[in-house]
């Protein structure tokens, strides 16, 4: 198979290469490789642990790096004005490779680390000061609360006096305020203030009142603006308290529940003078830390946006490093621990790129040793690689979603790029939205340089990368709404119509005349309007449905034999892909002759009625060699459904057996002629003796191991007969059910079209 | 008949809580544990399982107390997802389960209190699953019915305290008696529930609460050899439910040495391994009751990680929540177990671990 030029019908022929890397190239080889994207490695050392292998010192550095790269990013995000962040594609790239990588990276660790204590010290700087400023604007809160409180209070002295002269406690606890008050004598009035969170007042003060047996009077108040801690920029929101007790054990024991309960408690003086001269002092202290804050912000910030410049390629180099060294702890050391050995897939085209990036690696390590790239005969199953470019990727991802295929075989993402936007464009079907989503399309791809590069919402990013799917689903929907005739629900006069109205009649209705010639190209627009336009457009979609997802089955289903015919399984011939086709020719394929030759004969002339199709298909099945005479659709209809459903049934137990069958023989062949598998009798200890092998030998000889174990399982006669059984129960019923499916394609057409026909009444009705 | 309509409240949760228990350690998660070297390794190694990155924003110099405040998070974290989302009866059973927590938590601020530690410094160290608002108001009580009349009067463990009011002042002694007497009253109440909320849950909960209950009793037996807790006494402390209620109890409450103790679990067949080779280490080397009680301790939580593990055995039933939080926890002793070990490099004492899976 010479083939030169990338394909998408097969994926890329591989093979296994080991690579002899010395020591001190490999780290850049890998970047080199890496940047290339098309080896796969293999884990030599699927046994050791992870923080065992080579390498690990250095994934923990990337690691601590990356810590510290995650830290200054969370500090961005966080950081209430947008800290701009440089894209990669801007900044200048960091080398990592070459004789200086070393250097390079331990430069950059110094950086970060050194950025990172700057940070932490700027944020600690920024808290405690923010911490104080809170703690006065607090405390202002407190003294002003307290000083509205205690106005409030003198105002009601006189009227509080009178209430209780002849009651005798409160009067004392009163009594006690008012001699405060009303003397200049300094006496320690009896009450705690503080701030508290404003959840947990109620808790707070139901604690209180418990505990003091309510002996308390206690006022709070809102302090309106929130608290926002600068670390986390979360915002509290609290509540000024004052407490009035009799007692120092119950204030005490007031300033320990609140205390516990998370509150600050400060000092006020009861004395106004005093109160007024402390708020004073506050607010100039308040002030001048406000400065100060203010100019720590202002410094962090702009260590944020110097690390903001830097802080895209940091990640892209800590990210690759972490990756080359995930890489090199799949590696092996050879004997002398000089080189290391890796082992894995390459696309035998790109083999020539590889051995040039190794060069290259080489070069720029300043070493003149190159690393040896030599092939593994290896008889296990390469991994599947397709190539795609920017327009075949969107369709081959489509087709991954639904399963990859085995190495080597016909890859069905080409042929989606055809079947998938048609059949989209069989429901969607309207020039008009076609041609819509057409420049949407091209629109996107217009913008693809640029868009590639930015960050896309989920969304946005999802239709970008299916930017080529849209843009053929829109071509194809202008072609099927020509087909249809349809054009944002209306129809096209393009040619003139093949049918007349004449004047209408007594009751309003008039019967289009034919007026003998055909409308070239699509549904005739006659149609759209008339009364039986939708009986006749459901009935010609509906069918046309079917015989689309017939040929597009028959089509899936040839795809497996260049798969046979490359892997030489004449066998999967035989018993698949012949009673396969049969079956789906002998009962759907027949009905799809059937709605073809239907369309082709002219009812109007013929004496019986033209049959239902559906209920032909039911009774082939059902009551299988009776036909009604009244819904026949041709002579011997009977008789050749009978041998119809006879095909069909002969091909299930042929799927079903014939392949088991000969694998069977075949093996009884081979144990006739005096070869007995190793590990078909004795499976138990030749199994144990395959992990001592494996813990032994290395390299080749594990490939051998593993392969030897695949090849036994594959000749476990059981697995193939249940195996088999699965596949031709899911074939017969993904048949009916697949072409139950493809009436939704029908049924989908329906429901675009009402939808905008009905969106345009409504838009008509306004 | 609960199978018809365990999944309309609980199913979710249910698979919920058995996808995180899938998620436990296994014994080869813990064999490559064992083999870190330092607690760099065990992070890397802790990082290829479900506990996934909880360690990567941590800098460097970890500590084997990070380690376990962080799996402890994890758990809690996923306790108050299960708990959020969850409706009648489970909800109520999910919060009983936090009791527990909540009466060492209250336990832990009256002894810290009565020693006079930091208040702030207690708080953190209490378990976050038992944690109520009016929790911080506990460390101004002096006796204990101030204590319950300030705080515990509305919470849920009201009811429990209401038998320890005649208890007068707090000292050690005190405390440890009213921590046996409210948790006497909390597994029997917790057992009486279990029982109302369908038969499947009620007989895996009933399991695990009397094997917890007689584990107490064992305990408290054992604890209360040589000191002045009179027998009366004593016999007021155990949990009238478990496998070893009434007539165990009985003797127990009158044992005087370790080997009546012993002769009362003889005859529960489960527990009769629980003294087995005690007998053979204080024959060869005087381990005395101390080292009996060590490795009993030991025994204990195999058995109750086995009991535990049991749960999972049977659908439609609340006890798989218990059991989730339990072995979590005796997880995450594991955890810090092993970091400790590597910490100290105390590698000979590693494996005294106890596996789960």
């Amino acid at each position: 198979m010479g083939d030169d030029y990338p394909t998408l019908f097969r994926s890329e022929q591989m093979s296994l290469r080991q690579f002899l890397i010395p020591t001190e190239v490999a780290h850049d080889a890998v970047a080199e490789l890496g940047e290339l994207g098309n080896v796969q490695f293999k884990d030599l050392n699927p046994a050791v642990n992870p923080f065992q292998r080579s390498f690990v010192g250095e994934i923990r550095r990337t690691e601590e790096m990356a810590r510290r790269v995650r830290f200054f990013e969370s500090q961005i995000q966080k950081e209430k004005d947008v800290v701009p962040i440089r894209p990669l594609y801007d900044s200048s790239p960091l080398v990592t490779v070459g004789p200086s990588a070393a250097h390079n990276i331990d430069e950059l660790d110094v950086t970060l680390a050194e950025h990172e204590t700057r940070l932490v010290q700027m944020n600690d700087s920024y808290k405690t000061l923010s911490e104080r400023t809170r703690e006065l604007v607090e405390a202002r809160h407190v003294l002003r609360e307290t000083a509205v409180f205690f106005d409030k209070a003198e105002t009601q002295q006189t009227d509080i006096r009178t209430s209780f002269d002849d009651s005798s406690a409160p009067l004392l606890q009163h009594d006690d305020r008012e001699q405060q008050y009303s003397s200049a004598v300094q006496f320690d009035l009896e009450f705690v203030a503080g701030t508290i969170d404003r959840t947990r007042i109620s808790t707070f003060e139901r604690v209180l009142w418990r505990v003091l047996r309510g002996n308390l009077y206690m006022n709070h108040t809102d302090i309106t603006e929130p608290f926002v801690d600068p670390a986390t920029g979360t915002e509290t929101r609290k509540n000024v308290f004052i407490i009035f007790a009799h007692g120092d054990a119950l204030l005490a024991k007031i300033r320990k529940v609140a205390e516990s309960m998370g509150a600050t408690l400060y000092p006020i003086d009861a004395n106004a003078d005093k109160r007024s001269d402390s708020l004073r002092e506050v607010t100039a202290r308040l002030e001048d830390l406000e400065t100060v804050l203010y100019n720590t912000g202002l410094n962090r910030r702009s260590e944020l946006l110097r690390i903001g410049e830097n802080l895209a390629r940091w990640q892209d180099v800590v990210r690759k490093e972490k990756a080359i060294y995930e890489t090199m702890n799949l590696f092996n050391y050879d004997v002398r621990r000089k080189t290391l050995v890796a082992e894995g897939w390459v696309p035998i085209r790109d083999l020539p790129m590889i051995q040039m990036a190794l060069r290259h690696a080489t070069e720029e390590s300043g070493t003149s040793v190159v690393p040896i790239v030599q092939e593994l005969r290896t008889n296990k199953t390469p991994p599947t690689f397709t190539r795609t470019n920017k327009f075949t990727e969107g369709f081959q991802t489509i087709m991954d979603a639904y399963g990859i295929a085995t190495y080597q075989e016909v890859n069905p993402g080409l042929f989606a790029i055809v079947t998938f936007p048609f059949l989209f464009a069989v429901m969607f079907g309207d020039i008009g939205h076609g041609l819509i989503i057409f420049f949407a399309a091209l629109y996107m791809i217009s913008q693809e340089k640029k868009w590639a590069r930015q960050e896309l919402d989920e969304i946005l990013g999802q239709f970008f990368y299916g930017r080529y799917i849209i843009l053929l689903m829109g071509l194809f929907s202008v072609y099927t709404g020509l087909m249809y005739n349809d054009i944002f629900s209306k129809s096209l006069h393009i040619w003139h119509s093949g049918w007349d109205f004449p004047e209408p009649g007594s009751n309003g209705a008039s019967y289009a005349v034919s007026n003998g010639h055909m409308y070239p190209f699509g549904v005739d627009p006659a149609w759209h309007g008339a009364d039986n336009g939708l009986v006749f457009t459901n009935s010609y979609k509906m069918k046309m449905s079917i015989v689309l997802g017939v040929i597009h089955m028959t089509f899936a289903l040839c795809l497996q034999l260049p798969n046979h015919i490359k892997f030489k399984r004449p066998l999967d011939i035989y018993a698949n892909f012949i009673p396969q086709m049969i079956f789906l020719q002998s009962i759907f394929g027949y009905l799809v002759v059937c709605i073809l030759y239907k369309w082709s004969i002219d009812w109007s002339t013929r004496d019986t009625e033209p049959p239902s199709l559906l209920n032909m298909l039911i009774a082939m099945i059902l009551s299988p060699g009776k036909v009604d005479a009244t819904s026949q659709l041709y002579r011997g209809q009977g008789f050749i459904q009978v041998v119809l459903l006879l095909l069909a049934m002969v091909c299930v137990p042929w799927m079903l057996c014939m392949k088991p069958y000969f694998q069977w023989k075949e093996r009884q062949l081979i144990e006739g002629q005096g070869y007995v598998g190793l590990g078909h009798r004795n499976g138990g200890p030749r199994e144990s003796t395959d992990e001592v092998l494996e813990g032994e030998e290395e390299g080749n000889g594990r490939a051998i191991v593993e392969e030897m174990e695949e090849e036994h399982e594959q000749h476990d006669f059981s697995e193939v007969v249940i195996h088999q059984i699965i596949h031709t129960i899911e074939f017969c019923l993904g048949c009916i059910s697949h072409t139950a499916s493809y009436l939704r394609l029908w049924a989908l057409i329906r429901t675009i079209g009402r939808v905008a026909r009905r969106g345009r009444a409504r838009a008509r009705a306004r | 008949m609960e199978g018809l309509f365990f999944n309309v409240n609980s199913g979710f949760l249910e698979g919920i809580v058995r996808g995180y228990k899938s998620g436990t350690l296994t014994q080869s998660h813990y064999a490559s544990l064992t083999q870190c070297e330092t607690l760099e390794d065990f992070k890397t190694q802790l990082s290829a399982t479900d506990y996934g990155n909880f360690l990567a924003n941590e800098p460097s110099p970890l500590s084997t107390a990070t380690i376990a405040d962080k799996a402890t998070q994890i758990l809690v974290d996923q306790f108050n997802f299960l708990r959020s989302n969850s409706v009648e009866p489970l909800s109520k059973f999910l919060d009983y389960i936090t009791y527990g927590y909540m009466i060492d938590n209250v336990v832990l601020l009256i002894t810290g209190t009565l020693h006079e530690r930091d208040t702030h410094e207690l708080l953190e160290r209490c378990h976050p699953l038992g944690i109520f608002d009016t929790m911080p108001a506990l460390c101004v009580a002096t006796n204990v019915e101030e204590l319950y009349q300030s705080v515990l009067v509305e919470t849920p463990l009201a009811p429990y305290f209401r038998d320890c009011l005649s208890a007068a002042d707090l000292d050690d002694m005190n405390i440890e008696i009213i921590r046996n007497t409210v948790y006497k009253a909390y597994l029997e109440d917790f057992y009486n529930y279990a029982s109302t909320i369908g038969s499947t849950t009620a007989e895996v909960m009933h399991s695990i609460l009397a094997f917890e209950a007689d584990r107490r009793t064992i305990n408290i037996t054992i604890n209360s050899f040589d000191t002045e807790l009179t027998k009366e006494q004593r016999a007021k402390l155990f949990p009238a439910i478990g496998r070893l209620f009434p007539a165990g109890n009985n003797v127990l409450a009158k044992a005087d040495d370790i080997d009546q103790v012993r002769q009362v679990c003889e005859n529960v067949g489960e527990y009769r391994s629980f003294f087995d080779n005690s007998a053979s280490a204080q024959s060869n080397g005087d381990l005395g009751d101390f080292g009996v009680a060590a490795q009993l301790e030991d025994r204990f939580f195999r058995m109750e990680v086995h009991l535990n593990k049991l749960a999972f055995l049977q659908q439609f039933q609340y006890g798989v929540f218990y059991s989730y939080v339990k072995l979590k926890e005796q997880e995450i002793r594991n955890i810090t177990w092993i970091a400790e070990c590597i910490a100290q490099d105390a590698r000979d004492r590693i494996h005294d671990f106890i596996p789960i899976f």
